[in-house]
């Protein structure tokens, strides 16, 4: 029982750090606000079905649509700006969306939280959504979406002098990472059943990040590597209290010295490819 | 209409230093111009401006017949202008071929939802696509190093790269920025000839900025000549040679 539950719990947050892969692992683009995005999922869902008896699977819709659709709004007059600037931007986001949830309490529940939902999001979803997502991540990353993405990271101005339209693509990165991180959302609360305004804030979104550079920027099954041991150790360990977070700034330390690519390099786990990554390398 | 490029009077200053001022120059359709001049004369500003990456102070630009002024970069690219960079940039977290794919990729048509299911249309454009990098590859002899990291090939390999990369774009227009820079002069003459081979192969509009004198003797037409920003001389290079102005701008008293 107790693994089946860590098991689920990692599993969530795996689909969070997929979420921000794109952007962070591909693009190169920080965000801190996307704590904010869970957060918005969980309540978009939670109350398109307690308040407004949406079915389930139409609360899902909803939480990923109104994640897009908020990454569409905040991408347009921020996606221009530098990218420290970028990352500003989107720290006050996210905790202004911790605000309003609290201040919003007729809709919300405000500090005292939501619950109400019924155990919709098992193991079997959970572990379907991150197949799909896995799969939907890396057919873009392997064909022109990801070429893009890689081509901004490494130098926007080459790119747009190669013809990629910068700004265009990271609009659709930060809407895309953003409704898969409501989704994640979404799932959170139908899992965990309880959500309040206070479960996702900065910290989070910024342990996301590093998971992504842990596990390797140009790697998903390195960052999905990463998450799983990061988020189940984190159930593990409980009893150490804060010196988990020493030990894993202690990791993260120890891997950006020795291993500055990620855990994985490049490397992505497909039997096909592994034959012709050795002789590369 | 015979002309690729217009640049009409463009001007641009940085804070109070002026970079270019009322540059004009007519690029017709199978040249190859030279642009010269000290270093800081504003010759690299000049293709900046050509190619959309800063907005003008004063001045327009054409390409064709059409005013692409205030027109992005990518979409300046997509008309048919492609250039190289003086201090090569290359996308050194992608290998080779990628490196030209992108390059490639406006012209590539699939949806974004066709592309996150990876629907028959995406394998056959990317099949197309991956053909295509391999014949410029090719065509330019970079085969060998189709899957290496650029940051681990030799700097002359680099600037073969950025050229392949430029072709992937299919430009009517090519700026090469200082093309010579860094090559020894076995590595100059041939990218002599292979500058005059796939401006015939490709029918490509050229211009160059360069200091190297004998690459550009030699294979330009026509020579702009810059010093602090503005036009100093202009001419086939028989002229530009003799030129009194350019002799002591350029190469100082010795000239």
């Amino acid at each position: 029982m107790f693994w089946l539950k860590v098991l689920e719990i990692t599993s969530l947050y795996t689909i969070l750090v997929l979420g921000i892969y794109l952007m962070t692992g591909l693009t190169g683009l920080f965000s801190l606000g996307q704590g904010g995005f869970v957060s918005i999922g969980a309540y978009t869902a939670a109350i398109a079905f307690v308040r407004f008896g949406f079915p389930f699977p139409l609360a899902l819709v909803a939480a990923v649509a109104m994640g897009a659709v908020l990454g569409l709004l905040i991408g347009i007059p921020t996606l221009r700006l530098r990218r420290d600037y970028f990352l500003l931007v989107t720290f006050g986001f996210g905790e202004m969306i911790r605000a309003a949830l609290l201040y919003l309490s007729q809709l919300t529940g405000g500090a005292m939280g939501m619950a109400g939902m019924p155990r919709r999001a098992g193991l079997p979803l959970i572990l379907v959504s991150i197949a799909v997502i896995t799969f939907i991540t890396y057919s873009l990353k392997r064909s022109r979406f990801g070429r893009k993405c890689v081509a901004i990271r490494d130098d926007e101005l080459a790119a747009s002098i190669m013809g990629v339209n910068v700004f265009a693509q990271k609009i659709m990165v930060f809407v895309i990472s953003s409704a898969i991180t409501a989704y994640g959302g979404a799932l959170y609360a139908f899992n965990i059943l309880f959500i309040e305004p206070n479960l996702f804030n900065w910290l989070e979104s910024g342990k996301l990040i590093i998971i992504t550079f842990v596990g390797g920027l140009n790697s998903i099954a390195g960052v999905i590597a990463a998450s799983a041991i990061y988020y189940s150790f984190g159930e593990f360990f409980r009893f150490i209290d804060v010196w988990r977070d020493v030990l894993l700034a202690l990791v993260v330390i120890l891997v950006i010295i020795f291993r500055p690519g990620g855990l994985f390099q490049g490397l992505e786990l497909l039997p096909r490819r592994l034959k012709a990554q050795r002789k590369v390398r | 209409m015979t002309d690729v490029l217009r640049l009409e009077g463009i001007s641009k200053r940085f804070g109070g230093v002026v970079a270019v001022e009322e540059f004009s120059l007519t690029q017709g359709r199978d040249a190859i111009t030279g642009i010269i001049g000290p270093n800081g004369a504003g010759k690299t500003t000049v293709f900046n401006l050509a190619t959309g990456v800063y907005p003008l102070d004063s001045g327009r630009v054409f390409f064709g017949d059409r005013e692409i002024t205030r027109l992005p970069p990518h979409r300046r690219t997509d008309l048919g202008i492609a250039r190289t960079f003086q201090n090569i940039r290359l996308f050194r977290n992608l290998d080779v071929l990628d490196n030209l794919k992108v390059a490639h990729d406006m012209k590539v048509r699939y949806t974004l939802w066709e592309e996150m299911l990876r629907l028959p249309r995406v394998r056959r454009e990317e099949r197309k696509i991956h053909e295509q990098a391999l014949h410029y590859l090719d065509y330019l002899q970079l085969t060998r190093y189709a899957e290496a990291r650029p940051a681990n090939l030799p700097y002359g390999i680099q600037r073969r790269l950025e050229l392949a990369r430029a072709l992937m774009t299919e430009p009517r227009l090519l700026l090469l920025d200082e093309p010579a820079a860094g090559l020894n002069p076995q590595e100059v003459r041939t990218l002599m000839d292979t500058i005059r081979k796939v401006r015939e192969d490709h029918r490509l509009s050229v211009i160059v900025v360069e200091h190297h004198m004998e690459l550009i003797m030699n294979i330009c037409s026509h020579i702009h000549v810059l010093d602090f920003g503005k036009k100093i001389a202009e001419g086939r290079p028989e002229e530009i040679k003799k030129n009194e102005a350019v002799l002591q701008a350029y190469l100082g008293d010795e000239g």
